[in-house]
């Protein structure tokens, strides 16, 4: 795998010697971009930072990663968190940031250890006087986004920021930040040095009805079927699913690539796929990631927060067999307008996956709202 | 430059709980108002501001979990345990939680019981681990 | 810069919103979060406006680009706004179809022509019922303007945030009540809410029932910034001075004597003005600070104890209490009534007087304190026609007041008064021009210099608690400070009509400086009644009469 590289200090010394100004336009010449899912050119922001005034800058890493279905980070800070660290090095060097975080997520404490060990290792061999400090969260899906991240940093409730400004303008502490996803960071070394090293792989988890889930890289554009096999799925796969927020689609030939993702009204985003086979009800699946919403709504704006709980009732009528074809159209409604007016990504993507449930699968919830009817005609 | 959320799970950690008491020192160290400090304490799900059980279990019920069966593994913890989710036992040994995805997908269900991950669980295992902690 | 809205072009300022625009520009976009003069924070997404790209964004929170285009009414936005304000109303329906308050939500409601909500009400709040603040957070839409003022513009932090998603709500630390925090009762959350979730608590009910009793002799007085303030419950335009009708229809209400907190300023001048003279007779106690502000007073005890120990607080108790005092000791002596038999209500701009009318070191010279808004309630209680009522004056001795007293109500009034008096006092020369400029205006902060017969004696004056917070850390470059809790003083304190705009404030201030300018005596110490009442009664200023019936003492209190 590209990513298990071990590119031993080399890229730290090799930015050293380029300077900061060359080290960004290496790192945008080399067209890595940002794995958090934005897909944002990594060398772009760092580029922004590095014109901004201010002589306090910071560099986050992200390591929220909160995504249901997505373990890609932690499988990195797992096999490789030599290359992560000298990634941040790297970047902190290239931004000339006074200070680098790594927010972790509380979920992965106990990956703290092997990270910090890291640290003190390419620390003392790079020399690099960075100072990287853990901030390991606390339990809050919104921490990911990455305005979210900062207030959660600054000891706030994690709520998502009025953009603009952007953090690349106002970031921590009103500082000028850099926010850069793990695999990013950790491909930065690999990216500055190897001339084979390709822009285009990405590490897919997958998981759900499969009976080798796992990490796997592979480039962008592969066919959806072809992931789906190496998974080896015991029973046939009716569905997958990108993530919570990534929307769904039933199992068919499609090239794993934004832009094709995106014509199925869905998103790629960090490369979740979670396959889901036909033994499985949509509704009830449906219901259970309504039920993540409702949980993990930071409750800053009126329509995810009281339109994901509205959402997760009303789910929740439809599994029990206690609703009618007229909430199957309020569901509707107030997952579209949940998309368009809520405040961040959360709230915006909260819906997706329910939207293209009711489009591909609309028979099973029809199915179950007329159940209710006919337990009815037979109680009478 | 001060880091409350560091501080707020120092204090989980060390005590279970993030207490009245507590907020109203660390309001006074850091000179933050207490308020605040309520209000970041019980925004994030694994900072709490009651007593909680000796072990904090966290059982994943995310998609992955889900399709894999973590239901039947709550519904066996929660009467192996004789309490629901987000409740204590009455010995105070365990507190039960069902949480957001804690990145086990692979080898699902999981869960957490405070640094310590256990996963691809079943029944047996579930008798196995909270036997080991009694 | 040009752009479109509703294909209507628009040139338009850079740095202002989308809202502001389509406000200049008489377009109207419902809003519920957005408060004025402070930073948009886009909750409650009413206001959005769709883009030409078919996008919608917020417009409190967006800035226009050139040749942007923007629909504020097309059905996008309509359905999007309908079923945000649908989402926020479950626990409101109830309410607002059938009392019809004059709060944001309901209005937005019959706008947006809303009949039915398809959910159902969800919230099980427990009503904090404080002593001057009543929150209940079942009607609450999380719209975070509250928390906002108390931290922007009080920075008393009583309340925030607490859990999230759908379980967040507004509350003070560990789910406490009121009554149990630091909460100064300066009601600004009050006037920030729109949709009636937090308000006074009423002493309307009690005040009618001691009317009807016979055996109580019931005296009401009112504060100097009410008069300036009521007519707008009654349709009036603002800033319409009704003294006059004010007095009449509270003795249509069934109260036996009508007197006038201004005659209580007046008094607070010259024991205050007197206490800054003894001050720098004896070169101590500087900065002297005014105690004219109950929130003030109680954010004091909470969190500025220096203030206490170094005895900066000038004992003077507020003017509507001295009042109180005179009224159940002086008066009843004179009316012959025994002191139990009197009933004293204040009407106060102000929820903090009713917290203050419990401190049992007051002695409950006054018993019930109602707000503008509750005596515009009792008003109507007794169908009692307010616009063509003919004007009366207030009841003799303890009505008469100066114009030094009408200008308490706004921030530096008190300043200015007591400049007045104390410069005549203490050089025996008469004023030239008795306006102080330095004091007036709505800034945050407002200082000055004046001569006090050889000691320059330097002021400060401040409005709103995070403006007294930064006053404070420089209070030793001062000799003489006034800080009123509420952004320009009591003009716009939690217990005035709703809702509140800048415009409106100003309209009330300049209603009072017009007062003062009409009143034939300017000063405190040239009220004859005053006078009267040091001769006959209190002897002097500062005597151990005074001190025992005008003054007061002040307690620590926890800073959480």
């Amino acid at each position: 795998m590209q990513i298990l590289r071990k590119p031993l200090q080399r890229a730290y010394r090799k930015a050293i010697k380029l300077g900061s100004k060359a080290t960004i336009d290496l790192i945008k010449k080399k067209g890595l971009s940002g794995r958090g899912g934005a897909n944002f050119p990594t060398g772009s922001k760092w580029e922004m930072v590095s014109k901004e005034k201010d002589s306090e800058k910071y560099l986050i890493c992200n390591a929220d990663e909160g995504e249901p279905g997505t373990f890609k980070d932690k499988f990195i800070i797992e096999k490789n968190p030599e290359a992560l660290i000298e990634g941040i090095l790297i970047a902190a060097y290239a931004i000339k940031a006074k200070k680098a975080f790594i927010y972790l997520r509380g979920e992965y404490d106990y990956l703290e250890s092997k990270l910090k060990k890291a640290i003190t290792k390419i620390k003392n061999r790079t020399g690099s006087e960075t100072p990287i400090e853990i901030v390991i969260g606390a339990g809050a899906y919104i921490c990911g986004d990455e305005t979210a991240i900062l207030e959660s940093i600054e000891g706030k409730r994690g709520q998502a920021r009025t953009k603009p400004p952007f953090p690349t303008v106002r970031g921590l502490y009103s500082k000028p930040t850099v926010i850069n996803n793990v695999e990013t960071l950790a491909n930065v070394p690999l990216a500055m040095l190897y001339d084979d090293w390709n822009k285009n792989l990405r590490l897919y988890s997958l998981s759900g009805n499969v009976t080798r889930p796992g990490v796997y890289e592979l480039p962008l554009g592969t066919p959806l079927c072809d992931l789906i096999k190496l998974g080896r799925p015991k029973n046939p796969i009716k569905a997958v699913f990108f993530g919570c927020f990534g929307g769904c689609i039933p199992h068919c030939d499609i090239p794993l690539h934004p832009d094709a993702i995106c014509g199925k009204e869905c998103m790629l985003g960090s490369c979740t796929i979670i396959a889901v086979d036909e033994k499985q009800s949509i509704v009830d699946l449906v219901t259970n990631i309504a039920k993540f919403y409702e949980f993990e709504s930071c409750g800053k704006c009126t329509p995810c927060r009281e339109g994901t709980y509205r959402i997760l009732n009303i789910l929740e009528n439809i599994s029990m067999k206690n609703a009618d074809m007229k909430d199957l159209d309020t569901l509707k409604e107030l997952a579209e307008v949940i998309k368009e007016t809520s405040f961040c990504g959360l709230g915006q993507t909260s819906t997706n996956h329910l939207l293209n449930a009711l489009k591909y699968f609309r028979s099973e919830f029809e199915e179950r709202v007329k159940e209710k009817k006919t337990r009815k005609r037979t109680a009478r | 430059m001060s880091l409350l959320l560091k501080e707020l799970k120092q204090i989980q950690g060390k005590k279970g709980y993030i207490s009245e008491d507590s907020m109203k020192k660390l309001s006074k160290k850091m000179n933050i108002p207490v308020a605040k400090i309520y209000a970041a304490a019980t925004f994030y799900s694994q900072l709490h501001t009651k007593p909680q059980g000796k072990h904090i279990i966290e059982i994943c019920n995310s998609p992955s979990c889900y399709l894999n069966g973590s239901l039947n593994i709550i519904k066996y913890l929660e009467k192996k345990l004789k309490i629901k989710s987000g409740q204590t036992t009455e010995d105070k040994r365990f507190s039960l939680y069902i949480c957001s995805c804690i990145g086990c997908c692979d080898k699902a269900p999981a869960m957490k019981i405070g640094k310590e991950v256990y996963t691809s669980l079943t029944k047996e295992k579930i008798d196995e681990i909270i036997k080991g902690l009694k | 810069m040009n752009i479109k809205i509703n294909n209507k072009k628009i040139e338009c300022e850079e740095g202002k919103t989308i809202l502001q625009v389509c406000k200049d520009n008489g377009i109207n976009i419902p809003t519920l979060c957005y408060q004025e003069n402070l930073e948009p924070e886009a909750r409650c997404r009413l206001c959005i406006v769709e883009t030409k790209d078919g996008k919608l964004i917020t417009s409190c929170s967006s800035y226009p680009k050139e040749g942007m285009e923007i629909k504020t009414n097309s059905e996008k936005v309509k359905r999007a706004r309908k079923v945000n304000a649908e989402l926020l109303m479950p626990e409101h329906m109830d309410k607002c179809f059938r009392e019809n308050k004059n709060h944001d939500l309901c209005r937005l409601i019959h706008e947006l022509g809303i009949r039915e909500v398809r959910f159902d009400p969800k919230k099980k709040y427990k009503v904090d019922l404080g002593a001057s603040v009543i929150r209940d957070d079942n009607l609450c839409i999380n719209c975070g303007r509250c928390v906002a003022v108390c931290d922007k513009i009080q920075s008393t932090w009583a309340i925030d945030f607490a859990q999230r998603a759908h379980h967040e709500h507004v509350t003070p630390y560990s789910e406490k009540n009121l009554n149990d925090v630091a909460c100064i009762k300066c009601g600004q959350c009050i006037a920030a809410c729109p949709v009636g979730a937090i308000s006074e608590r009423e002493h309307l009910q009690e005040v009618l029932k001691v009317l009807k009793d016979k055996k109580k002799h019931v005296v009401v007085q009112t504060a100097p910034s009410i008069r300036a303030s009521l007519g707008e419950e009654f349709d009036l335009p603002p800033g319409t001075l009704v003294t006059g009708k004010m007095v009449a229809a509270l003795r249509r209400c069934g109260f036996d004597k009508v007197f006038d907190t201004n005659f209580g300023a007046d008094l607070t001048i010259m024991e205050e003005g007197s206490e800054l003279l003894k001050r720098i007779k004896e070169n101590k106690g500087f900065p002297m600070i005014t105690t004219c502000c109950p929130a003030w007073i109680k954010f004091m005890e909470h969190f500025y104890h220096d203030l206490i120990k170094n005895k900066n607080m000038s004992s003077c108790k507020s003017p509507h209490e001295m009042l109180g005092s005179l009224i159940k000791t002086y008066y009843a002596k004179k009316a012959n009534i025994p002191k139990e038999d009197i009933i004293v209500v204040s009407i106060m701009p102000c929820t903090a007087k009713k917290f203050e009318s419990t401190r049992p070191e007051l002695k409950s010279g006054v018993d019930y304190v109602l707000t503008t808004r509750e005596t515009a309630r009792l008003i109507e209680h007794f169908n009692i026609d307010f616009k063509n009522l003919s004007d009366e004056d207030f009841d003799p001795v303890l009505g008469m007041s100066t114009g030094a007293a009408a200008i308490f109500g706004a921030t530096g009034g008190v300043m200015e008064a007591a400049l007045r008096t104390a410069y005549e006092l203490a050089t025996g020369k008469e004023l030239k021009s008795v306006d102080f400029k330095e004091t007036r205006g709505l800034d945050g902060i407002k200082t000055g210099k004046v001569d006090l017969d050889g000691k320059k004696i330097r002021f400060a004056v401040a409005n709103g608690l995070k403006n007294a917070r930064e006053l404070l850390k420089e209070k030793d470059k001062f000799d003489f400070i006034e800080i009123m809790a509420c952004p320009g003083g009591c003009i716009s304190g939690g217990g005035q009509p709703l809702p509140y705009e800048k415009e409106k404030i100003k309209k009330r201030i300049e209603a009072i400086y017009e007062e003062d300018k009409r009143l034939p005596l300017r000063k405190s110490h040239e009220n004859p009644m005053i006078k009267q009442i040091y001769e006959e009664f209190l002897g002097k200023p500062l005597s151990k009469k005074s001190e025992k019936l005008l003054h007061t003492r002040y307690f620590k209190r926890s800073p959480f």
